[in-house]
């Protein structure tokens, strides 16, 4: 009787360090979850933030100003423009 | 036990002899002289209930903690370890038809601090001062204000952020706000408006869809441990909700190309204002809706004043010579004319009362279609004043004219058509060129879309339309291919406003000028001009309407001002939607060939 009590002791004392083992490391985890979900939160808004400047970057008052001043561009005009129709798309299929 | 049996025994010899030595080893305590002092026994009873109330007393507190206060205690060790979590919501963006966002909600740092827990020195509170872009006094100051809480700078660069972190000051705290961002800036600054500082919409699109935009912020309840860190969730965790992407119909190229143009206009004449309004006739959409002067909605010191103004939208005007192309579409829908029947439009030919309308210019005779060429007053009133009131009433709302436009956008205007049983017949006449109603620039384009659609008035929209649109029958197609005829005549030589051609696009259109009202009469020297049209004629895919307010440099007829306004956009506006050129161009392409000779050299 003795015997079996002490062996129930020992397998509660172990469920029991068993237990808090357990409950550390699903804190432990779930914290890193949880850094790890602030980080995507983070990066998910410096991408929309970068995104944002990107447009900034490329916005018409820009674009047209770097076109005319860097790449001295000049803006067309039908008097410049041949048109002209793709004979293979205009035939309709490739060839 | 041990020490009372050593120590007990000499006692009892001494004290009683009569006990007997065998006795003497187990005490008999009750007999020992010294216990047998003449206690009395209400002290023990004493003790006895002083212990047991005093069990009673935890009893009932632990009643009072376990049963009646739980609650109370519940809450109170919860908010020990357990925190709500906000979960911000981030506001939709506003984008043009092909994808460009033209506002857009960023996350950016604003830095606080606990006054009282900084404890920086001099030499660390200058480096902070001047990354903060204040002087160290300020800094000083804003520290001084209050122990717990100050912002130091709301929305900072990140760089910045980035460096005062790297500092490492004690105290000193970052935290993401929104702030909203308009990459386009004052191009679009009255489409898409602008919000508060707390993201609410205040104007423009940012308003007008405010509730789709917006969002819901969620929330999470967790358990923090000694670190601050998170542990655990309790309960139910609300998902943040983000606003909506708002697709508009505006395409941002033709937009900042009309923006420009209409600033450069209004600066050229020395106007006080302008508006451009561009409609795609095949779907309705609203391409571009400019307005000079605008405003940089990412700078909040000037968010206030006249130039928050959507001019073509919320300012309505009489609109002049633009509304005899319809008076004579009705004239000719009900077959009263044909656009060759000759109107006599000699001055004084048509007086009532005795009052007569005027022309600009004197001609004896005019066909119907120079009526709308050389804009005669006179021809005009002829034709209504053979029409019942009540047609030509029903024709004006019909295309829109005293009618709300059907754009969900704040402050649209609707104008004035007063019903026609209180008509007088001077009215009538005045009315047939444009006198005695009024309109917004963007009613006058929509009413315009009747001959570009082949008679049909389409409903316009300011948000992305993905199918061609289909509209309520004005006119036949027959009368709308009439008008649109009559339309580039007044556009090209000959007519009212040559200034309006484009190369290698047939234009048409009707310009207008107008007497700004003051108070209860005419101002003499104050203009309105404007110009209404489309482009190609052929097969109409824009309607173009521009405005230039009060030009004071000499020339203000709508033909001079306006006109060139309308033929840079429909030009650049048709070349940017990939319209092929329906007029043949002289080609300028020389191409530079050397010559052998030459070539040796």
């Amino acid at each position: 009787m003795t015997r079996v009590n002490l062996l129930l002791l020992v397998a509660v004392l172990l469920s029991g360090i068993y237990l808090v083992r357990t409950a550390y490391d699903s804190r432990r985890l779930f914290s890193e979850i949880d850094r790890a979900q602030n980080e995507a939160r983070r990066l998910d808004l410096d991408w929309q933030r970068l995104q944002a400047e990107r447009h900034a970057q490329a916005t018409n008052l820009r674009v047209e100003k770097v076109a005319r001043e860097r790449l001295k561009m000049r803006p067309i005009t039908p008097a410049i423009t041949q048109p002209t129709t793709d004979a293979q798309a205009a035939s309709g299929g490739r060839t | 036990m041990s020490w009372f049996k050593s120590a007990k025994p000499g006692r009892v010899a001494s004290g009683r002899g009569a006990y007997r030595g065998n006795i003497a080893r187990s005490v008999r305590y009750a007999s020992s002289p010294l216990l047998a002092s003449k206690t009395p026994p209400w002290r023990s009873r004493l003790l006895v209930a002083a212990v047991g109330l005093g069990f009673c007393v935890l009893l009932g507190r632990a009643l009072y903690i376990q049963v009646i206060g739980t609650d109370f205690f519940q809450k109170q060790g919860e908010s020990r370890y357990a925190h709500s979590l906000e979960l911000p919501a981030s506001r939709g963006r506003i984008i043009d038809r092909s994808g460009q966002i033209l506002a857009s909600s960023v996350s950016v740092p604003s830095i606080w601090a606990i006054p009282k827990d900084v404890d920086a020195g001099p030499q660390e509170r200058k480096q902070l001062a001047k990354l903060l872009e204040m002087k160290p006094q300020e800094l000083e100051l804003k520290l001084a204000s209050s122990p717990k809480f100050v912002w130091l700078r709301r929305q900072v660069d990140p760089q910045v952020a980035l460096q005062i972190k790297q500092l490492g000051l004690k105290g000193v705290f970052q935290e993401g706000e929104y702030k909203r961002k308009y990459p386009e800036g004052e191009a679009s600054a009255h489409v898409v408006g602008f919000t508060s500082a707390e993201e609410r919409g205040q104007e423009g699109i940012e308003l007008a869809f405010q509730q789709q935009l917006q969002g819901r912020d969620g929330s999470r309840n967790v358990v923090k441990d000694r670190l601050g860190r998170v542990v655990e969730d309790i309960g139910e965790r609300i998902p943040p909700v983000n606003g909506q992407d708002i697709d508009l119909s505006i395409d941002s190229k033709v937009q900042f190309f009309a923006y420009q143009r209409i600033r450069e206009a209004v600066a050229i004449n020395k106007a006080k204002a302008g508006s451009v309004v561009v409609i795609d006739a095949r779907t309705g959409e609203i391409l571009a809706l400019a307005n000079a002067p605008s405003f940089n909605p990412n700078d909040r010191r000037n968010l206030s004043g006249n130039q928050l103004r959507n001019r073509a939208l919320t300012d309505t005007f009489e609109p002049g010579s633009t509304m005899k192309p319809l008076i004579a579409a009705l004239a000719l829908e009900t077959g009263r004319v044909t656009p060759d029947t000759m109107i006599n439009t000699a001055p004084r030919s048509l007086v009532i009362g005795n009052w007569s309308p005027s022309d600009e210019h004197v001609h004896a005779e005019l066909s119907v279609a120079q009526v709308i060429q050389k804009s005669s007053n006179i021809g005009a009133a002829k034709m209504a004043m053979q029409m019942q009131p009540r047609e030509m009433h029903d024709m004006f709302t019909q295309v829109g004219l005293g009618q709300r436009p059907q754009i969900h956008y704040p402050g649209v205007v609707t104008g004035r058509l007063r019903p026609y049983k209180s008509w007088r017949p001077i009215e009538q006449a005045t009315m047939a060129f444009g006198y005695g109603l009024s309109a917004s620039l963007l009613q006058l384009a929509h009413a315009y879309t009747v001959f570009a659609r082949d008679g049909e008035l389409i409903p316009i929209s300011l948000v992305k339309q993905p199918d061609e649109a289909h509209g309520v029958r004005v006119f036949s197609p027959k009368t709308a291919r009439a008008v649109r005829l009559m339309l580039q005549m007044a556009a090209g030589e000959g007519g009212t406003s040559p200034l309006a051609q484009t190369q290698g696009y047939s234009v048409g259109g009707k310009s207008g000028t107008a007497y700004k009202q003051e108070g209860k009469g005419y101002a003499l020297h104050k203009y309105r001009s404007w110009f209404v049209g489309l482009a190609p004629i052929k097969d109409p895919r824009l309607v173009v309407a521009v405005m230039v307010d009060e030009p004071s440099d000499g020339k203000h007829f709508g033909g001079q001002v306006a006109a060139p306004v309308f033929s840079q956009v429909v030009q650049q506006s048709l070349r940017l939607l990939g319209v092929q050129p329906d007029l043949d161009v002289k080609p300028q392409i020389v191409a530079h060939q050397l010559n052998a000779a030459e070539g040796n050299l």
